[in-house]
């Protein structure tokens, strides 16, 4: 609702002194989005330019900041691409920064459960040959300098040096208690997973200087990427945090298929962690959505025409928020049972209790036997109910409720529920309907136009008519888990004042394009015009 | 026998029997040299004194690159182990690295009955009783260690 006021004139003066030159892309796109509540900008990219638009971004950070794109790769996927972010803290502090993406280990190795304590310990007797002793993280983590690659050096033959005196190896205990326990464990320099010997140029280790066997790191990658973890692979060290990057993992993946399967994977994990990209949801579909503002609008894949919500990936869903209808759709699937009773698509005639079966998507009924046309969801008199004041759709909460005992309040709680439940499920059935409805519809057009009354394209706005329809309900369905959820209070008063509304019209609708004939076109545009209106002024005030 | 064993199975095996932990015995299978028949005493002070609780443990194929299989075979009352003896413990699971072995996974066991974790519980009602009643949890876990533990 807040919304509003910036359609003020005030507001419009504003942007055009400050905007000299009036086409700044921003202002634009609040134009539009002020003349069309669901209008979005985005784009349908294919894998390989979404490879090119990663590659991009890697590329632009390993320059600026002087990384190898490996562990550029690391920092973009560990704060979540925002890359002017990660060079601003990496010119602060790199350590800090380092630390907290989990490039290098957060306690100084020798500090940290380690199976090769002995490196460290001869490391910090040995300072001699050492060019630079205030780092305590002797090792290569991607940074481009001749020091680091120094340093790197120096870890291995510190570790060959010490591997004919004795290993003492730890045993770090955590469950749910954390116990240590140090044990002179193995006898020799060896690998602390497979306990084999290893020599330094057939072993390998990260920042943390947790160093193994070649052999054993392969076999856990190929563990590790069978169930889908690729770049959140951690050291093999109990307990150590410090994430494998993808020029440390690669080389000691030696089945090509492993290879692939890693890549694949990685590119996912890359496409997921960024906010402006989302995979299309639609079957098969390898479609990536780019869209510069993660909001919860209307995307629409170019190559398989799914919906869905740019945001979460879901079926579109706008007035309710991304998070409000994944509480209700949980709710649904819990209280699907209780809720079952209604689904039956029968109902008696309220005035001569004939059976009806509800055949279209019109909630506007008319008993076929004695005529009487009422609602569907509500059963009042059609008559009185579409007159000044739509009451179906609301719900009116029992005001004393706070008085009653538990149990007439889990009533009330359940009878809550299942009025928006009926109502947002009966929506959902009438837009399957609908598509029912619009077979007839081309069928009826087919026999209008043999029989010569009009033309095929005389016809043809009641076939837009039908399209409009479909997506008014759609809105309309999920204004019921958005009312759900809404607080009671004025603005829940306005929203359900502008969703009875809304309804009426729809109704009304529905009503004309099943019985419409060529004479009614005027009305029958009228109608559609109203309940378009209705829909995007519902859509504007209650942007989530 | 042990053709196909990985070094690594054989060298904690042996010294495991060579120098075995305190108050926990591991035995492999005579005819499979991946399950062990484990026996774990409860610890002092904790209401699974004097209990002898066993336990199966079994190395599978991917071993050590996946953790090992536990399960308490005696009936136990604890909040962190289930009516089927499955074990809550983080290293079981996510937590698990190749650089733990066996050894370190019998002392978290025998850690875990010496301080029962009800916040990260597996059997619900059991934790539930631990929270809001610890004396009476405690009774009934010496009433199930009596039981179900003793004189075998
Ligand atoms: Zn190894
Ligand atoms: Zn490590
Ligand atoms: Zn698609
Ligand atoms: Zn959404
Ligand atoms: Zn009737
Ligand atoms: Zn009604």
């Amino acid at each position: 609702m807040s919304d509003d006021d910036m359609g003020g004139s005030g507001d419009e003066d504003y942007y055009n002194d400050y905007y000299s030159d009036g086409h700044d892309p921003d202002v634009e796109t609040l134009d539009k989005t002020l003349q069309d509540p669901e209008y979005f900008e985005f784009q349908c990219l294919t894998d390989t330019e979404v490879e090119r638009f990663i590659n991009e971004r890697v590329e632009e950070l390993s320059t600026s900041i002087q990384v190898t794109p490996s562990l550029a790769k690391v920092l973009l996927l560990m704060c979540q691409w925002n890359l002017s972010e990660i060079v601003s803290s990496y010119r602060a502090d790199a350590h800090r920064l380092l630390i907290q993406c989990q490039v290098k280990p957060s306690m100084p190795a020798n500090n940290n459960n380690t199976s090769m304590v002995s490196a460290n310990l001869v490391s910090a007797t040995n300072t001699s040959n050492r060019s630079t002793t205030n780092t305590p993280f002797p090792s290569n983590v991607g940074l481009m300098s001749s020091t680091s690659m120094e340093k790197a050096g120096d870890c291995v033959t510190l570790c060959s040096s010490s591997s004919k005196s004795e290993c003492s190896s730890r045993d770090v205990v955590c469950g749910s208690n954390a116990i240590i326990q140090q044990e002179s464990d193995v006898k020799e320099c060896c690998c602390p997973v497979c306990l084999c010997a290893m020599k330094p140029s057939e072993s390998s280790q990260l920042s943390c200087c947790h160093r193994f066997c070649n052999s054993c790191w392969s076999t856990y990658f190929d563990v590790e990427i069978t169930q889908g973890i690729t770049t959140r692979i951690e050291c093999m060290s109990s307990h150590c945090e410090v994430l494998a990057p993808e020029d440390f993992v690669v080389p000691l993946l030696p089945r090509t298929r492993v290879r692939e399967k890693y890549h694949q994977f990685a590119f996912a994990d890359y496409v997921r962690s960024h906010p402006e990209l989302r995979f299309c949801p639609g079957p098969n579909c390898t479609i990536v959505v780019r869209a510069k503002d993660n909001k919860p609008k209307r995307v629409i894949c170019e190559a398989c025409n799914t919906q869905f919500c740019f945001a979460c990936g879901c079926d579109y869903h706008l007035p309710t928020s991304c998070e409000t209808i994944r509480r209700w759709l949980t709710k649904c699937a819990d209280d699907s049972e209780t809720a079952n009773y209604i689904s039956a698509h029968t109902k008696d005639c309220p005035k001569c209790h004939i059976c009806i079966e509800k055949n279209g998507g019109c909630n506007h009924m008319q008993c076929y036997n004695c005529k009487h046309e009422f609602c569907w969801m509500c059963l009042g008199c059609w008559r009185s109910h579409g007159s000044e004041y739509y009451e179906c759709s609301r719900y009116k909460e029992n005001p004393n409720i706070a008085h009653e005992s538990v149990h007439a309040q889990a009533r009330e709680a359940l009878k809550k529920y299942l009025h928006y439940y009926e109502r947002w499920e009966n929506h959902s059935k009438s837009l399957k309907l609908e598509c029912q409805t619009l077979n007839a519809i081309r069928t009826r057009i087919h026999a209008k136009v043999m029989a010569g009354t009009g033309t095929w394209i005389d016809w043809q706005y009641l076939l837009d008519a039908a399209t409009l329809l479909a997506r008014c309900r759609y809105t309309l369905q999920n204004t019921y888990p958005f009312a759900y959820f809404l607080a009671p209070g004025p603005r829940k008063d306005l929203f359900e004042y502008q969703q009875a509304q809304l309804e009426a019209e729809i109704e009304n609708l529905s009503w004309k394009i099943e019985r419409a004939e060529m004479t009614d076109r005027g009305d029958l545009e009228n109608q559609m015009d109203i309940v378009e209106k209705r829909r995007t002024t519902l859509l504007t005030d209650f942007q989530p | 026998m042990a053709s196909g064993l990985p070094k690594r199975i054989i060298k904690e095996t042996q010294r495991l029997m060579a120098e075995p932990v305190p108050g926990i015995s591991a035995k492999p299978d005579e005819s499979n040299a991946r399950y062990f028949h484990v026996v774990v005493a409860g610890p002092e002070s904790s209401p699974f004194e004097g209990g002898v609780f066993k336990l199966e443990l079994f190395l599978p194929e991917e071993y050590p690159m996946s953790a090992p299989k536990v399960r308490f075979m005696t009936k136990i009352y604890h909040p962190n182990i289930d009516k089927l003896g499955r074990i809550c413990l983080d290293i079981l699971k996510d937590k698990w690295s190749p650089a733990l072995q066996i050894r370190t996974v019998l002392l978290s066991i025998q850690a875990l009955l010496s301080a029962p974790n009800p916040d990260d519980p597996l059997a619900n009602d059991v934790a539930e009783l631990w929270k809001v009643n610890e004396p009476e949890a405690i009774r009934i876990a010496r009433e199930w260690t009596r039981t179900y533990a003793m004189g075998n």
